[in-house]
């Protein structure tokens, strides 16, 4: 069906029509320009004409035709007989009847002339939202730049999207600029490209929370919790009662999101024979989880079972932090504990062990309770804390009745208890230590850290999830994330570093507290300098008999750390950086959303190589200032739509060949990446994603198979948030509403800036799951569904929503409440209230104009206001609007909206449901419609409109649409195609994805209009190099 | 690729063009050449600018030779602060003040993270604190110069945590662009020379310009006559901010030349060598200079200098000290720390006395500054910091009287804070705030 619709669309008629043309000229001056002169001029023209309509101005055929709406209109209101207005003389039908049918021919005539004209789409810079959504996928981060730029002006279609109304400005290119640095100063450089973080990349700190805070997130993203193995195993066990007959361990663990390496494990060791001590209370534990049968369905055993497996979990891990074992730092006479060749060799030492039991927390049945030690304070500076800890697991152990063995079954228990460890680690990683680690009740949230005293440093303790978690994949991003820590935030240097300046000094008999002066003649990264210090400390390690044998080892081996890693990430920086020019090409790519043609790239790496050498930047911010060219370039900042034959000049084709006056037009097809650009742009309000340039690169875009899969594909996309809130908020003018301060908040408290915001998404949302889930267009009027998060349902009256602010929930029955659809929001309501009172005509007039796209003239100069505040007033507004419509020339407009306002009087000016309105009187929502039509509130608006003006709906939406799909205002020629859409947009159940199909098919959007020919010394618009897609985030 | 041997390397991060380019932006704004010209036609003391520097030890004074007594020429002035002696007329030895929030909550980065600004910050791994005044004073005066203000540090920044679990981020800055943003510390004098002289951000800004230009103009060649309108529009927009960064730069030349007195010679200085000069009193003389010159050519009229910073590992082998600057602090009160203090005080008073030495119409340029010296404690063996030392010199235009010795000790203590000064430091730089930290009033006989 709609591939037919394509095929309509795509016949363009445009047959010469001089004939025509001479008589329509010959109507305008003979018949239209006397009838004018004779009975409008007296009030459409002169300094301040009617309704800012001034007939004389149009003095040519063509001004008719430019400004055909205004025409279209006069039109109307002559059939309906409202003009010129009542106490003035009507003119003789016949006469009337000339001047409509003109109308009617300049249309008929200009839709069979220039069918299917692309029109004029001009340049255009992106808009402040599209900016804004373009960093976001471009970076991968939404870093909000465009929030400083100056508001954007809308073009005639009421959209802010266009080159017609978009300009640029010195202030408004230092504004780019500003954000361009800004963007550059997120950037990270990584060993294979770079990438872009949420948070300013500027000192140590920020590369720390960078590296730091995606391990962290891998670590937290790890299924390492027990109960869900002991649940995964209870499922597997039980599988064909469960309906699984065939799963497998492997299956099981999938399903569940668990370890596939690491479930095995667990169910072997809670299936073996002969089992003693933990492993066999657990193995009773488990036997005991209640078993499914046809009776007991899974599902009502669910909970029984995940109480079950969490009592097991709790029991594996006291055992296991009670069964932990302890060491204590190599003993150096004069040395700290702290010293961090030490300390080092104290964690790797805890590392390695964390799947064995300690021997010494068992106890027999038969031996007399142990005397415990009180627990001593916390040691001061450079005391070993290891004394306290050892107090306080003693203390924990003689407490927990599990590690007791009866008397002559020691190795028997041991074997068990050293069995149970080696299936659950005591941790499966470190993420935080403090000065007295294993103690963690002190130092929270210093995620990754050694637990020095007074200096950085980061230790990596993750061996049981490396070794019973992890694959392999898994295992190798993990490895990937801790060199890049060392790449990105080069903490080894920084920890040796510090630890020289501050720490070293105690190897020289100084003070605990004392560093090492600067050396002289080196840098004190140098490996000689490493290996001076390196002497010192093992000479410290050997000076004394006493020390422990393998501390001058210890020393040897950190030390060594400390220089492999230096020279490991000097090498692979310098590695790196080709990979970093061929990053900067690819984003330049991305975001110029074509392919660098060879000479585009080599300029670009040719300015690199000058700030790099020129301006003497280091290497980082050579490329942080080629970011900020390419943010700057126009290649960036505007949209151009370039032809698929490349230029007018090469298309051969130009008006004054065709000879054809009457043509008005050559339509070329968009070259597949403009088109992908438009396409994405129109969807998303941002650039393409890596799948669209993939077609684009392939040349099969426009073919509408192809195209018509790519629209639904992008409609189902979140991004297509970017469709909902800069289309909906344009068309239904409430764009600007995030920043609306004109309600009174004294007078209407519950007024803040959450339900502000919340007022601000509904709209937003409903549209948003219209789109997405391809419902009716005619849904946003009728449905009886919305959505509210909780500041909006209280608002509402509605239920309580539990959770914050980004808790949205669809509200099915929400006409209950009175809400429903877009008509009776909260935000249309308030934006189109003047403060302290509700305005029926502004609302009614937001109804008819903005929703249904009928058009009233705008008032006339000098209308009385009504009183701005309700309490105020001695009348109801309503009564007061009835007498101003007895006037007639005011009734001509007021009649025609006014009745549209009146049934939203239930709501006060914050769009809140009222009985009464702020003086106290109850209020009346009846209305009288055009036609004579008695209605009584919303449902009676929606049934009027549903009985009389839909289709003037879906025209709207049709027209709204298609005007901010392909950027410009409509013109005549585009007339036929709206009929089609409304046409296709019926036939389809007016979904909105239909129309969205219809309009993408259209050949308004699938071509441009051919340039006018110029002189052109170059053309090249064909890429010389191939667009290729390499890693990069942010699709 | 090629590289000159004295482009930083990667590692030597630093250099951070951000530290160069801040406010850059702005510093296209046009109210800045209207300023200019003002200047240029009737240059009267109340045009020149004004000026703001801070000078920071870590780990507090010797507070037993750190004291001031009477007023102007009769100042009598301790051990520790004798080489202020030749300037006793134009500072301010004040006594007493305090930053509560960052009392009572641990030792070191938990006494200095909000120094400058008065607010709370947090522990653990989110690093929250406040922007601070001489930040403050950047964003509203730097946009008339090249560079909004200038942040070094004699001494590298330190990660990780204290066992306060408040990160030593808090111990290595002073200065803070956004709450959870230190401002980079310049620590190679070569490099904050260049970023100051080499007009570097200016520079960079051309070249951007100059190139997205060029881009414009292959453009141009590639699309319709009606299209080209719209680059045009760009084209227009890019060499209008061209014109005015140019524009802009000579003019700050000019001013900076009328700004000084035409018989006074400007300040000249060489660049300076690259890496770290090995000796501190070298290193902190070349960070004075930079700061000096920036001051009196109006580059920059803000500046802060990290001598050493909290926790510092210095160490003063030309003053015979053994051990390093923390672990003496330990013993503050003993010989050895006085001669770190005298030295550090010693640094400031060359600072002062070489912009006293500086003309500008009829005063110094220290005569329209504000330099501050102060230390996170008062007493390091015992982490005290109940009162801070504190040095102010400079009239700030002849708004700011001096040569007075404060005493706020006895003072209630909401009288007695360090954000109430703040509050009138701003408002002579005309930013009037309400509250800054933990201050809504204005500090009393300043």
């Amino acid at each position: 069906m709609r591939l037919s619709v394509f095929a309509m669309l795509a016949c363009v008629a445009a047959t010469p029509a001089l004939a025509a043309e001479a008589d329509l000229q010959k109507q305008f001056h003979e018949t239209v320009q006397p009838f004018a002169a004779k009975y409008c001029a007296g009030c459409h023209s002169g300094k301040t004409p009617a309704a800012q309509f001034d007939i004389k101005s149009y003095d040519s055929l063509d001004k008719v035709k430019a400004e055909f709406p205004r025409w279209a209109l006069v039109s109307e209101r002559l059939h309906a007989k409202e003009m010129p207005p009542k106490p003035m003389k009507a003119p003789p039908q016949e006469e009337m009847d000339k001047i409509m049918s003109f109308v009617e021919a300049v249309r008929a005539e200009e839709i069979k002339r220039a069918a299917g004209d692309p029109g004029i789409v001009l340049a255009r810079r992106l808009s402040n939202a599209e900016y804004g959504y373009t960093i976001r996928d471009l970076t991968g981060q939404d870093l909000k730049v465009a929030r400083q730029f100056p508001v954007d002006p809308a073009n005639p279609a009421g959209f802010d999207n266009t080159g017609e109304s978009l300009t640029m400005s010195p202030p408004l290119l230092t504004k780019y600029l500003q954000a361009a640095r800004t963007i550059a100063d997120h950037l990270v450089l990584k060993p294979d490209g770079f990438d872009f973080a949420s948070h300013l990349v500027q000192v140590d700190s920020d590369r720390d929370r960078y590296t730091v805070g995606r391990i962290m997130d891998f670590y937290r993203a790890q299924p390492t919790d027990y109960a869900r193995y002991f649940e995964a195993a209870w499922r597997y066990r039980h599988r064909a009662a469960l309906g699984n007959p065939n799963a497998t361990l492997a299956t099981t663990a999938a399903a569940m999101k668990i370890s596939a390496k690491y479930l095995p494990m667990v169910w072997g060791i809670l299936n073996e024979k002969g089992a003693v001590g933990p492993v066999a209370t657990l193995q009773k534990m488990w036997l005991s989880m209640p078993a499914p049968s046809a009776k007991t369905l899974a599902a009502r055993l669910a909970p029984q079972v995940q109480a079950k497996a969490v009592q097991m979990r709790d029991f594996t891990v006291r055992i296991r932090k009670h069964t932990a074992m302890q060491f204590e730092s190599l003993k150096i006479e004069g040395l700290p504990g702290q010293t961090q060749p030490l300390q080092n060799w104290r964690l790797k030492t805890y590392a390695a062990n964390h799947r064995k039991s300690d021997p010494a927390a068992l106890r027999a049945d038969n031996a007399p309770p142990a005397a415990l030690p009180e627990i001593p304070k916390y040691p001061g500076l450079h005391q070993d804390a290891t004394p306290r800890w050892n107090t306080i697991m003693a203390h924990a152990r003689a407490t927990n009745s599990d590690l007791v063995y009866p008397a002559g079954q020691r190795e028997q228990y041991q074997k068990a208890f050293d069995r149970f460890a080696s299936v659950f680690p005591d941790t499966f990683m470190v993420t935080e230590r403090g000065r007295y680690w294993p103690d963690e009740s002190e130092d929270k949230g210093r995620f990754l850290s050694a637990g020095y005293h007074n200096s950085g440093g980061y230790y990596r303790d993750d061996t049981a999830l490396m070794q019973l978690i992890l694959d392999e994949k898994g295992q190798r991003e993990l490895n990937r994330l801790w060199d890049e820590f060392d790449y990105i935030a080069d903490h080894t240097q920084r920890t040796y570093t510090q630890w020289f300046f501050n720490n070293s000094g105690v190897v020289d008999g100084k003070g605990a507290e004392s560093g090492s002066p600067r050396p002289t003649g080196h840098e004190i990264t140098e490996t000689v300098v490493i290996n001076q210090m390196r002497d010192k400390y093992v000479a410290k390690a050997l000076a004394d008999k006493k020390n422990d044998p393998g501390a001058a080892d210890a020393m040897r081996q950190e030390f060594k750390r400390i220089d492999d890693t230096l020279r490991h990430v000097e090498r692979e920086r310098k590695a790196s950086e080709p990979r970093h020019l061929a990053a900067l090409v690819n984003f330049a790519e991305r975001a110029y959303r074509r392919p660098l043609t060879a000479s585009e790239k080599n300029s670009l790496l040719a300015y690199y190589k000058t700030v790099r050498t020129k301006n003497r930047l280091s290497h980082n911010d050579a490329i942080r200032d080629s970011v900020v060219s390419v943010l700057m370039s126009p290649d960036f900042l505007y949209r151009f739509d370039l032809s698929a034959t490349a230029s007018a000049a090469q298309s051969g084709l130009t008006k004054a060949a065709t000879n054809a006056p009457a043509q008005p037009f050559i339509a070329e097809k968009l070259s597949s990446y403009s088109l992908a650009s438009r396409l994405s742009y129109f969807l998303w309000s941002s650039m393409p994603d890596a799948e669209l340039l993939r077609h684009a690169a392939t040349g099969d875009l426009s073919n509408p198979k192809v195209l018509t899969a790519q629209v639904r594909r992008m409609l189902k996309d979140p991004k297509v948030k970017g469709l909902a809130t800069e289309f909906t908020g344009n068309w239904l003018v409430f764009r600007q509403f995030e920043t609306n301060n004109s309600v009174d908040r004294e007078r209407f408290p519950t007024f803040n800036d959450d339900l502000r915001e919340a007022m601000f998404q509904e709209p937003i949302r409903l549209v948003q799951d219209t789109i997405v889930n391809d419902r009716s267009a005619l849904d946003l009027l009728y449905g009886k569904h919305t959505f509210v998060n909780p500041p909006l349902a209280k608002h509402y009256g509605m239920p309580d929503v539990p959770g914050d602010v980004n808790n949205w929930v669809r509200i099915n029955n929400a006409d209950k409440y009175g809400r429903g659809g877009i008509l009776p929001m909260a935000v249309f309501m308030t934006q189109n209230s003047p403060g302290l009172r509700t305005s029926p005509v502004k609302r009614g007039n937001w109804v008819v104009q903005k929703v249904l796209g009928i058009r009233v003239p705008p008032p006339p100069p000098a209308v009385p206001e009504l009183p701005n505040d309700e309490t105020k007033t001695d009348r109801p507004i309503r009564e007061m609007l009835a007498q101003h419509r007895s006037v007639p020339m005011c009734a001509a407009c007021h009649s025609k909206f006014d009745s549209f306002g009146l049934v939203f009087e239930g709501f006060g000016p914050v769009g809140d449901a009222r009985t009464k309105d702020g003086a106290g009187r109850p209020v009346d929502v009846s209305a009288t419609f055009p036609g004579e039509v008695e209605a009584v509130g919303v449902p009676g608006l929606q049934q009027f409109i549903r009985d009389h003006r839909q289709d003037r709906f879906v025209d709207n939406l049709s027209r709204k649409l298609l005007a901010y799909g392909l950027g410009r205002s409509l013109q005549l020629s585009d007339e036929s195609l709206v009929d089609r859409l409304n046409l296709h947009m019926a036939n389809n159940g007016y979904r909105f994805g239909a129309l969205v199909e219809a309009i993408v098919l259209s050949p308004q959007f699938l071509n441009r209009r051919a340039p006018e020919p110029a002189p052109l010394q170059k053309a090249d618009l064909q890429p010389a190099v191939k667009f290729v897609k390499t890693a990069q985030k942010g699709n | 690729m090629t590289q000159p041997t004295d482009t930083p390397s990667f590692k030597s991060r630093a250099f951070s063009r951000r530290a160069v380019l801040r406010g850059t932006g702005c510093a296209m704004a046009l109210p800045w050449l209207e300023s200019v010209s003002a200047m240029a036609q009737a240059p009267t003391p109340a045009d020149f600018p004004k000026r703001f520097g801070v000078v920071f030890m870590g780990c507090g004074v010797n507070e037993n030779h750190w004291s001031a007594e009477g007023q102007g020429a009769a100042m009598k002035l301790s051990k520790s602060l004798e080489s202020l002696e030749p300037l006793k007329q134009k500072i301010n030895v004040i006594d007493g003040l305090q930053v509560k929030s960052l009392m009572g909550q641990g030792i070191h980065p938990a006494q200095t993270g909000s120094l400058l600004s008065g607010v709370q910050i947090s522990k653990g791994a989110l690093i929250h604190s406040g922007v601070s005044v001489d930040q403050m004073i950047a964003g509203h005066v730097g946009q008339d110069t090249a560079q909004s203000s200038i942040v070094l540090s004699c001494e590298q920044p330190m990660t990780g945590y204290h066992e306060t679990n408040f990160s030593l981020a808090y111990s290595s800055h002073l200065s803070w662009q956004t709450a959870d943003s230190p401002v980079p510390v310049e620590v190679y004098p070569s490099l904050a020379w260049d970023s100051l002289f080499d007009n570097r951000g200016t520079l960079l800004n051309i070249s951007v310009l100059d190139r997205v230009n060029d881009r414009a103009k292959d453009l141009s060649r590639k699309i319709s006559a009606t299209d080209r309108g719209k680059l045009d529009e760009f084209m227009t927009s890019v060499r209008e901010i061209e014109r005015r960064v140019e524009v802009m730069r000579k003019g700050a030349n000019e001013a900076s030349e009328k700004a000084g007195l035409k018989n006074a010679s400007l300040a000249t200085m060489d660049r300076p060598t690259n890496g770290l000069p090995e000796d501190l009193r070298e290193h902190s003389k070349l960070m004075c200079d930079i700061i000096t010159i920036a001051f009196q050519t109006n580059k920059s009229r803000v500046a802060s200098l990290l001598i050493s910073r909290d926790l510092s590992a210095m160490y003063y082998p030309f003053i015979n000290v053994k051990d390093g600057h923390h672990s003496a602090s330990h013993y503050n009160n003993n010989d050895e720390y006085e001669r770190i203090t005298n030295f550090h005080v010693s640094q400031y008073a060359y600072l002062i006395s070489k912009l006293d030495g500086m003309k500008e119409g009829e005063g110094t340029v220290l005569d329209n500054s504000c330099i501050m010296f102060l230390s996170n404690m008062w007493v390091g063996r015992t982490h005290d910091n109940s009162r801070l030392p504190l040095v102010l010199a400079g009239g700030l235009g002849g708004t700011l009287e001096t040569g007075r010795t404060l005493n706020y000790l006895s003072e209630t203590e909401d009288k007695r804070k360090m954000c109430s000064l703040y509050l009138s430091m701003m408002d002579r730089f005309g930013i009037k705030q309400d509250q800054f930290g933990d201050s809504n009033t204005r500090l009393e006989r300043i």
